[in-house]
């Protein structure tokens, strides 16, 4: 377009240069080399980016979700106003081993989300680094069975504490131990939320892995 | 610029290794999940003597624990076998991004499944084997010997379906980032 302006950069857009060679000196190079890198993955980097601000709060939310379920079930401890010389009317989650696991496995989980928290603003920061985002994946893809894996130990306990069982000879406790079972069923419920939620953190980490 | 594989459309010779292991981490995984539900499915012990009032059968229908691992363990091993197709797809067009995606994303669902049937029926073979004395809830497995030990071995299939499935994840996304 102009013969005096100098196409060294390909990204440039054609100036109009009147001045000869002291005025291009210093700002286009810099310019150029910006616009240069943008305009090759401006798409890829601005959907990588969401994805990865979507990872991020998700985040959050599972932490907050883990965390409650374990502390709903760690404090529960009810115990009836009567009692007789050999039978105990005391209820702790420490009397099944279910409810132990489960206090333990979503204290676990909730501790390697709040780990993980650095390394997922890192590819916020930086979308184009896989290492980071196949780590993720890879813990992500750990916790899962873990997360659910309490859960649903935990939920088959709460049915059986529920309903009972006649064929076993297992009576029915939750008719009286209703503070007890209430609370321990709102834990069970927020870690099938957390599960559900590292789930869809493996699958935001698996979009985000494509290189296109 | 150097160019890439991606540019010249060819994926790397990785990945085609990366299909066949894991077309054959799906089979044992297949294994695994059918035998452990048939050797579920197929428990039944009658104790030899009887009252007029209470029956001494113990079957998997009994807990239904033990009927929703009957059924997650099927489903696992039917989506399994139907997704050995999208595995030998992989093996031959090595370069197919979404189908991979979309195998990650079933094989997250699928060990979710099963991960959350054998944790249920763990729970209840542990509390059939020791019991929970404080709420008056006995141990069966005194009594109902062979049941106890036939539920306890069909979980181990199942965990070797659990940890398979989780390879197979792992495989995939390692795949995925390979470009």
């Amino acid at each position: 377009m102009d013969s005096s302006h100098s196409t060294k950069e390909s990204g440039d857009i054609p100036i109009p240069v009147t001045n000869p060679k002291s005025s291009k000196a210093a700002p286009p190079p810099v310019v150029a080399a910006t616009t240069k890198k943008t305009a090759k993955h401006p798409l890829v980097s601005r959907w990588k980016r969401g994805l990865g601000i979507i990872d991020f709060i998700l985040r959050i939310c599972a932490i907050a979700a883990a965390l409650a379920a374990a502390t709903a079930m760690g404090t529960t401890s009810q115990q009836l106003p009567f009692f007789t010389q050999f039978f105990q009317f005391k209820a702790d989650y420490n009397d099944l081993p279910a409810f132990t696991f489960f206090v333990i496995a979503n204290a676990m989980a909730g501790a390697y989300l709040v780990l993980s928290l650095p390394f997922s603003i890192v590819c916020i920061v930086r979308p184009h680094i896989l290492g980071a985002r196949l780590m993720l994946l890879v813990f992500d893809t750990i916790a899962v069975p873990l997360v659910t894996a309490a859960a649903s130990a935990a939920a088959s306990i709460v049915y059986l504490a529920h309903n009972g069982n006649s064929d076993a000879n297992w009576v029915a406790i939750c008719r009286q131990f209703n503070d007890f079972c209430q609370r321990v069923s709102g834990a069970v419920v927020a870690s099938f939320i957390t599960a559900l939620v590292f789930i869809v953190l493996v699958a935001v980490s698996a979009v985000a892995l494509r290189r296109k | 610029m150097k160019p890439s594989a991606l540019q010249l459309g060819v994926a790397p010779p990785a990945n085609r290794g990366i299909a066949i292991l894991d077309f054959f981490l799906r089979l044992i995984a297949i294994v695994g999940t059918l035998a452990s539900a048939i050797a579920m499915a197929t428990t039944n012990q009658t104790l030899p003597f009887f009252s007029q009032f209470v029956r001494f059968r113990a079957k998997f229908n009994d807990l239904p624990s033990f009927t929703f691992f009957v059924v997650a363990s099927s489903i696992v091993s039917a989506y399994l076998i139907l997704s050995l197709a999208i595995s030998i797809l992989h093996i031959v067009k090595a370069n197919a991004v979404n189908t991979r995606v979309l195998l990650l994303l079933l094989d997250t669902a699928a060990m979710c499944l099963l991960m959350a049937g054998s944790a249920a029926a763990t729970a209840i073979v542990q509390l059939a084997h020791k019991g929970i004395n404080k709420v008056n809830w006995f141990s069966i497995c005194q009594q109902y010997n062979d049941f106890c030990k036939r539920v306890s071995g069909s979980l181990i299939g199942s965990y070797a379906g659990v940890v398979v499935l989780i390879l197979l994840i792992l495989l995939s996304g390692v795949a995925l980032s390979r470009r």
